[in-house]
């Protein structure tokens, strides 16, 4: 159907915050895709968090008309996240693609997603053209961020656009040099189908939609299909492109972005990463897929109200089908009850999930520590993989555990860098290199413990260099550590919830810390509480919560009773947000406390 | 209990001063509002018919005391030709030191009276001027002489957790040595929108604190046992006998009839509260609160397990609650925070100062 020379697929890849989505946003208007009518900001963010937050979460691609030359060109444009836990998923639209822009933001310059993801494009051969961005700002300084780019990065970027994209600004250029540089798509048209299924949602009435990059050949509603990796064959029920929202086409020919639905009941028939081909008359080489993402941070998730277990579990069957990444299994806690231990690519993933549960499913949760996934050598033998602290085996039977380890690179002003260093080094890293790019900028590389990033790196970074410094990671393999389990005994009684996996070093100062805070959370009971942290059958750490001495309101006046029922109802649905241990009463955000401990304190 | 009986409460909202820690309906008092008051009062009491025997009635405040002797006798008049007053009901009338005469006690005796509540509070000259209250020490002394020569039962009303007072169970032995049979002592509750709030909030007044309210309790009320004066409720303390009817109808589920402003009733199973200002309580409003079957379980377990009586645990198995399979009860029980005796169960006394906590774990 369309001439390939007058396709061009690209995407758009950034730093966090340096303007995708108000750029896609320009060009979806430039080219009058949607009318100004329909036009709301970040169009493609279509998620209410995603707007909230100003973050995209998933991929979106959209197909652009643009009339250069005389000439109708159809762009497909694929919006990636900007967040290092979606680092996959910016690879993988990226396959799909033949070139892309390189936003960056004329103030910032180059930060550490910039060069992550130019690399992740080099990697997948794309041409890659730096655009400046936020041109408009009075702090833009285009001549030194160009030369960043050409020094950090090494593009050309003598003439490349530089733009407002909030203003509008010089945004054509961007689409001049999208058709110029970006080359058209290979492919045969006649040849055998050929698609990759760059992502995947699920629609309530089509069953599995794929998002797809056709290479070779052509597909259309009747055809027979199948899915090269797990070798289930559909009939298509339709294609089509999107402009942003889904149209219905004739056919998908080779350079085509759109998508396919074959009444295809499980989203876990589709594999992102897949390739489509004919049933009938099948290629024989699959194109390169992805590996799989596995899920790097873990936690529990409990219902507040333990009766609401079965909604839980249907919110999160929900969020499944357009989220493959997302994983759970059934958990059961003596202090929470029955819930779900579940795997997540990052924190903030873990964040999303958890307050979509909460809005999205008006479900109260309590959500215990993150953890990343410990390899646990055991005597005999046996490796388990741990991702909850309570399934830690006795320390008798472990010959040694490994944790995993990130390769971060963090790029900082160089007044920074002290602070940088103390924080990595307090965070048990490795330090690997140190490189000035230019006056303003250094890039610094650790080897660190993921367990430590999870923690609370992140935000000891923001505040130690005032938000000044980016970093970025990449999962390194496994290392040995010097690794115990902290328990928390509350009366006596171990809390299941609250057991940790930390560094032999630092367990002594979290106990003391995690059983502090514990004293300030749990309101005081009937009966006096000891409050113990524990490694093993040695305490290493002790708090006593005080008996209760007074709970009571003493007028019963005048016969206003009303008002007394009142205040104890309100005393007892309190109640019901509290977790019992034995008979200790633990209210739910006692949970998330582990978290908030901090080793500066 | 008879449930041909009734108890009848009726509120005077007027003051000399209002008390820096109060936070009940009250107003400065003004000749002309007090008598559109009793008009509408006895308006009110004139319109309810009832075929009921009064058994208790209590005239609190306010300021009771301060009303003048022609107005009382008003309110007499209208309870004694509408409604059938039992020989020897408990007539109570809340009174203030200050506003206190022998003049008005010989009215009080001859209308009926046989009861009198004496708002003591303190016997600190600086803690009684601290929170606003217009006598001292020696006029409440006084005061309590002179109500003897007239009356037998007396109560006098104590404070715990004001600021410096940290020997309260000091003044319940002045107060037994001048012959009061009865004590309630009230633990300092801070609400909003009181003078004494502000002061705790920008510390300039400086209650006690939780630990030594507790102790200041505790002490209390080993003192007041000693002196064989029991506790028959968290608040209340009285010698044999001398126990406030009219309060125990309260937490008996007795049926009662609130008149005046802010004044509550529960009669034919219905809660209702009169209207809080003066205009809407002259427009006859009247609020009634939710009641239900969860209601009454709730309001019986509070309001037995706060005092001697103790709650019927079949009452509550008719009303739909086993109260004995909730697994707090179970625990409560093993561990002799409460205690069954036939089919009733009580809170031991020891955990009164928390009943709150227990009460909020059983609803």
């Amino acid at each position: 159907m369309s001439n390939l020379e007058h396709i061009r697929n690209f995407c758009i890849i950034a730093h966090i915050d340096h303007g995708k989505s108000t750029l896609a946003d320009r060009l979806i208007e430039l080219t009058g895709t949607v009318s100004k009518r329909e036009m709301q900001e970040q169009i493609l963010d279509s998620m209410e968090l995603e707007r909230e937050k100003g973050i995209t979460i998933k991929l979106a691609p959209t197909r652009l008309i643009y009339d250069y030359n005389g000439e109708e060109y159809i762009l497909n444009l694929i919006d990636t996240p900007g967040h290092v836990d979606f680092t996959y998923e910016v690879s993988r639209s990226l396959a799909a693609c033949e070139g892309a822009i390189l936003l960056v933001d004329a103030s910032q310059g180059v930060e550490a997603q910039t060069l992550a993801n130019t690399y992740l494009a080099l990697d997948n051969n794309l041409e890659t053209i730096p655009v400046i961005n936020k041109i408009d700002l009075p702090s833009a300084r285009v001549p030194e961020v160009k030369k960043e780019i050409e020094e950090v990065i090494g593009l050309d970027a003598e003439n490349c656009p530089c733009i407002s994209a909030k203003d509008g600004t010089n945004v054509e250029d961007v689409l001049k040099a999208i058709i110029e540089k970006i080359p058209a798509p290979k492919g045969d048209i006649n040849g055998k189908l050929k698609c990759l299924i760059f992502d995947s949602h699920y629609d309530n009435f089509k069953g599995a939609i794929c998002l797809i990059r056709v290479f070779d050949g052509q597909v259309k509603k009747g055809d027979k299909i199948l899915m090269m990796q797990t070798k289930k064959v559909f009939e298509v029920t339709e294609v089509g492109i999107f402009v942003p929202n889904t149209k219905e086409t004739e056919v998908l020919s080779a350079g085509d972005v759109g998508y396919l639905a074959g009444s295809i009941k499980t989203i876990q028939d589709v594999k992102v990463g897949d390739t489509i081909t004919s049933a009938e008359e099948p290629t024989e080489e699959a194109l390169a897929g992805y590996k799989e993402v596995q899920p790097v941070v873990f936690c529990g998730i409990f219902p507040v109200d333990g009766a609401r277990y079965g909604e839980l579990k249907d919110a999160l069957d929900k969020l499944k089908l357009n989220d493959a990444s997302l994983q759970f299994s059934a958990e059961n806690s003596t202090a929470l009850g029955y819930g779900f231990r579940c795997g997540f690519l990052g924190l903030l993933h873990l964040e999303i999930i958890t307050e979509r549960l909460e809005r999205e499913f008006n479900l109260d949760i309590i959500t215990t520590a993150p953890s990343v996934s410990y390899h646990v050598y055991k005597t005999s033998g046996d490796m388990l993989e741990i991702s909850n602290p309570s399934n830690l085996p006795p320390q008798v039977e472990i010959e040694r555990i490994e944790e995993p380890m990130v390769k971060v690179n963090v790029f900082t002003p160089p007044e920074y860098v002290g602070a940088i260093m103390d924080l990595c080094q307090d965070k048990r890293g490795v330090y690997k290199n140190m490189t000035y790019l230019d006056k303003r900028r250094v890039e610094l590389n650790y080897d660190l413990p993921l367990g430590e990033i999870i923690y609370d790196f992140f935000d000891s970074l923001k505040s130690r260099t005032h938000g000044y410094a980016s970093f970025d990671y990449e999962q390194k393999g496994y290392a040995p550590a010097d690794l115990v389990r902290v328990d928390i005994l509350l009366n006596g009684e171990k809390c299941d919830a609250l057991s940790m996996i930390v560094h032999k070093d630092k367990a002594y100062n979290r106990g003391r810390e995690l059983a502090e805070r514990l004293k300030k959370i749990i309101p005081r009971q009937l009966f006096e509480v000891p409050i113990q942290a524990c490694i093993g059958n040695k305490i290493i750490a002790r708090e006593t919560i005080s008996a209760l001495r007074k709970d009571v309101l003493a007028k019963c006046y005048g016969g206003d009773i009303t008002r007394k029922r009142k205040l104890l109802e309100k005393q007892k649905e309190g109640k019901k947000r509290m977790r019992k241990i034995g008979s200790v009463e633990i209210p739910s955000e006692a949970f998330m406390s582990i978290l908030k401990l901090n080793d500066e304190e | 209990m008879k449930n041909n009986e009734i108890s009848i409460y009726i509120h005077i909202p007027f003051c000399e001063r209002k008390c820096d820690y109060c936070a009940f309906v009250s107003f400065c008092v003004n000749e002309k509002e007090e008598d559109k008051y009793i008009d509408y009062l006895t308006k009110e009491m004139e319109n309810f018919k009832t075929s009921k025997v009064v058994k208790t009635i209590y005239i609190g405040g306010g300021t009771p005391s301060i009303l003048s002797i022609e107005n009382l006798k008003k309110i007499f008049y209208t309870l004694k030709s509408n409604f059938k007053i039992k020989k020897d009901a408990e007539i109570t009338i809340e009174v203030n030191p200050n506003s206190l005469s022998e003049e008005k006690l010989f009215e009080y005796k001859n209308l009926g009276i046989n009861r009198i509540s004496i708002g003591v509070q303190s016997l600190n000259n600086d803690t009684l001027k601290k929170i606003g209250r217009l006598h001292n020490k020696d006029e409440a002394i006084k005061s309590i002489k002179l109500a003897s020569k007239y009356f037998d039962n007396i109560s006098a009303d104590l404070i715990i957790g004001l600021e410096n007072e940290k020997d309260v169970y000091k003044y319940a032995e002045t107060l037994i040595e001048l012959g009061v049979k009865h004590i309630s002592a009230y633990m300092l509750e801070i609400h909003e929108n009181t003078p004494i709030f502000e002061k705790f909030n920008s510390q300039k007044y400086l209650p006690l604190n939780e630990e030594e309210v507790a102790n200041e309790y505790e002490k209390l009320v080993e003192y007041l046992e000693k002196k064989n004066f029991h506790q028959y409720e968290v608040s209340n303390f009285a010698l044999s006998g001398y126990e406030s009817r009219h309060n125990l109808n309260y937490w008996n589920f007795g049926e009662y009839i609130g008149f005046g402003i802010s004044a509550h009733s529960y009669i034919n199973g219905k809660r209702v509260a009169n209207a809080n200002t003066l205009k809407e309580y002259f427009n006859g409003v009247k609020f009634q609160d939710e009641n239900n079957s969860k209601t009454e379980i709730e309001e019986r377990i509070f309001l037995g397990l706060r005092c001697i009586l103790g709650v019927d645990l079949k009452v509550l198995d008719k009303l739909g609650y086993k109260m004995q399979n909730n697994e707090n009860y179970q625990m409560f029980v093993k561990k002799g925070i409460l205690f069954e005796k036939g089919d009733r169960v009580y809170l031991n006394k020891k955990y009164y100062l928390v009943s709150d906590f227990v009460i909020s774990h059983l609803l």
